[in-house]
């Protein structure tokens, strides 16, 4: 036992010196605020900030919508003047010619004459048919211009329609007005305007944070064992103690510093959510499973990663041979709108009891329903306890062989027969 | 008690049998040489003596016990590759070495800096282990084996990259500890400096002992078939002596080879008959020539 504790305190304390860990313990906050705010401020400039004017030709195929999207477009343009649309119309429109019409305008927006071609559809204003909007989409920025030209089409239509049907236009105004309905979220203790894009994204945030820290930390282990495997120091360890120890002592060393380094980036997200008024979503409960998931993922993981290590001569080896485990992992981040939509169907239950997948998807779970069955949760616990000396003794077996073959990694024949017997 | 008892140890890996029916022991107190070429299986010999590998059959005794955790501190084993962790400093390096072996950091602080002021290392303290020359290193990987005070020590060719002067250095180094009562086993393919510094020889070829003895009972194992002569005058006639089987070289030094059974004496005296004689010698075959004669004739 107690060299297992000599191993890990020499793991935690050189892993922790190098330069990639430093990087990532103290980039990696920053990093992942930064995209934050950077996304934010891009998509604000983008949505509501200028934009240089846009230029549109209409083929009113109708003949009677003309001067209500004239009028609609220089509404748009006298509130948003830094971000206008001008309008091109073509007049006189020969019924026989539309075709050859919409085809010029189709190859003026191709020849980047204008930005887009609206053309009316024949029916569009009696309630049927459609109208088409050609343009390049060439940018996120696109999107909102196509938006805003569906918008003021829509309000050019009404318009026609409650005038054919001899309404004024301010009492159609009037008539339309949006009644605003604003969110308001009452799980905080003050009450929240407008945090639900925050609230939704925590539970990704705990997913996300589990996934950096175990195999972030995972990965230490695997270039750790390179390293020792490489520059041959495992024989002069190996005369010493079992592999088991050392493979032991490795998970227990980077297992402390993983769980330093989730305390810490912990800290920083409590503090974060607290000013954000968040800090609800941080229960003491949630904030424990979260660390008791983190401790057995890792347990899990580390030990595969140290079997992989001892199997490859390189990192690169080992990347190839990670692929079918990267796979699996990575079910978790690509389900997880699903999972936290339906956090109690049937595939959220079935992957909470898969070790492989239950630390990330039942963190994801209890973030986004905080009234979690307690009886699955004790029970995906419990079948990580019960897998993880299963795996590891596996692990150890592929370890003790692997630790000491050079060449080219083993075939899975070989892998199995190491384990059969190792 | 011995030492070492290896009773009938195999190692088979994939299609190779390393190690086949290997037995032998090593008393205490002793330097033991364990020899062999490249591949005879010396280093998985090693290797399962240390329960890194563990042997297909057989058992391996370490002064009469298995291999327990216990008996494992008092072994010193030093790899033929070189271990080092290139980042650590020597005394963080030496410190986590001591401490897997069971020392006290007070206990492993103190041998330290005896050892490396032993070795000339005295200012290398501090130093990453990647800052030192091969040399340098080779005597921080020596330190990392014996930094307990063994009881056993096992070397896997412990000269590599040494200068002359720390060659002697480890030399002096390996008697003294014999001398203090450690037993060391020594695998090199320096045969000279074999010959000078064990007092027990093991040879294995193709994971089997091909010679196990002291010195002269190896050189028993090959006859004295060679006279070197000189004289003044004529030797032509030594071609026809009784016993010689060939005689090189010419004029007044030669080489002669007896046949089986042939007396060193005869040639002499039928020599003295003739000529004056300046010099003859009985050459003793080295342990070179008998480990080439040995492990050559059977590859051959």
């Amino acid at each position: 036992m107690l060299k297992i504790w000599h191993v890990a305190k020499r793991e935690l304390r050189e892993t922790a010196k190098t330069k990639f860990f430093l990087f990532s313990f103290f980039f990696t906050p920053l990093l992942i605020f930064g995209i934050m705010a950077l996304t934010r401020f891009t998509t604000e400039k983008a949505v509501n900030g200028p934009r240089p004017p846009k230029t549109i030709a209409v083929v009113d195929l109708s003949g009677e919508l003309q001067a209500d999207l004239e009028r609609a477009f220089a509404e748009h343009n006298a509130l948003h003047p830094d971000r206008p649309i001008h309008v091109e119309a073509m007049n006189e429109l020969d019924v026989d010619s539309a075709d050859a019409a919409v085809e010029r305008v189709k190859a003026d927006v191709r020849a980047d004459r204008c930005d887009g071609a609206l053309v009316v559809g024949q029916t569009v204003t009696g309630g049927s048919g459609e109208s088409v909007f050609y343009l390049k989409t060439r940018s996120m920025g696109d999107v909102e211009f196509v938006n805003v030209v569906k918008s003021l089409h829509q309000d050019a239509v009404v318009n026609f329609r409650f005038r054919a049907h001899h309404l004024s236009a301010d009492l159609v105004e009037t008539l339309s007005r949006t009644a605003p309905v604003t969110p308001v979220d009452v799980t905080a203790e003050n009450e929240q305007r407008g945090a639900q894009m925050g609230r939704i994204f925590v539970p990704f945030f705990f997913v996300f944070l589990m996934f950096m820290g175990i195999f972030g930390t995972s990965q230490g282990m695997l270039t750790s064992v390179i390293e020792e495997k490489n520059s041959r120091v495992v024989e002069v360890l190996l005369s010493a103690m079992d592999p088991f120890q050392l493979m032991a002592g490795k998970i227990l060393g980077l297992a402390a510093l993983g769980f330093a380094v989730m305390c810490a980036w912990g800290s920083l997200a409590f503090v974060a959510a607290a000013y954000n008024q968040m800090g609800d979503l941080l229960t003491a409960s949630g904030v424990g499973y979260f660390l008791v998931y983190f401790v057995l993922g890792f347990l899990l993981f580390s030990s595969l990663f140290a079997a992989v290590g001892a199997m490859c001569n390189s990192v690169k080896e080992a990347q190839t041979m990670m692929m079918p485990l990267m796979i699996v992992v990575i079910v978790p981040l690509m389900l997880w709108p699903y999972i936290a939509n339906f956090p109690n169907g049937k595939v959220a239950v079935l992957l909470s009891f898969l070790p492989m997948t239950s630390p990330m998807i039942m963190i994801l779970r209890i973030a986004s329903v905080p009234e979690l069955s307690r009886f699955q949760i004790l029970a995906s616990i419990a079948v990580l306890v019960a897998s993880i000396p299963v795996l590891m003794w596996f692990a150890a077996k592929i370890f003790r062989t692997g630790i000491l073959m050079y060449g080219k990694p083993p075939s899975f024949g070989e892998i199995w027969r190491w384990m059969r017997i190792g | 008690m011995h030492a070492l008892v290896l009773e009938n140890i195999s190692k088979t890996f994939a299609q190779t049998r390393a190690v086949t029916g290997l037995s032998a022991t090593v008393p205490k107190g002793i330097i033991q040489g364990f020899l062999g070429p490249n591949g005879a299986g010396k280093t998985t010999s090693l290797r399962m003596v240390m329960n890194i590998l563990r042997p297909d059959s057989g058992r391996v005794l370490v002064f009469g016990q298995p291999l327990t955790s216990h008996i494992r501190s008092q072994i010193g084993y030093m790899p033929e590759e070189r271990g080092l962790y290139p980042k650590m400093t020597v005394q963080n390096f030496l410190m986590y070495v001591g401490s897997i072996k069971g020392m006290t950091h007070r206990a492993a602080g103190a041998a330290i800096g005896e050892w490396l002021e032993k070795m000339g290392l005295g200012h290398c303290l501090k130093k990453r282990v990647e800052e030192l020359s091969r040399g340098m290193q080779q005597k921080v990987q020596l330190i990392s084996t014996v930094i307990n005070h063994p009881a056993l020590v096992i070397l896997d060719e412990p000269f590599q990259g040494l200068d002359p002067l720390n060659l002697d250095l480890v030399q002096n180094l390996i008697r003294e500890m014999r001398d203090d009562g450690a037993t060391l086993i020594l695998s090199t393919h320096m045969m000279d400096l074999a010959e000078r510094l064990c007092d027990t020889f093991i040879v294995v070829n193709r994971g089997q002992i091909a010679l196990n003895g002291t010195i002269d009972t190896l050189r028993s194992t090959f006859k004295m078939d060679s006279i070197v002569l000189e004289a003044d005058g004529d030797l032509g006639f030594l071609a026809s002596v009784a016993g010689v089987a060939t005689v090189s070289g010419a004029g007044r030094g030669v080489e002669i080879c007896l046949e089986e059974g042939g007396d060193p004496q005869a040639v002499l005296k039928a020599a003295l008959e003739r000529v004056r004689v300046k010099r003859f010698e009985i050459r003793v075959p080295s342990l070179h020539e008998i480990f080439v004669r040995r492990v050559g004739g059977e590859d051959a």
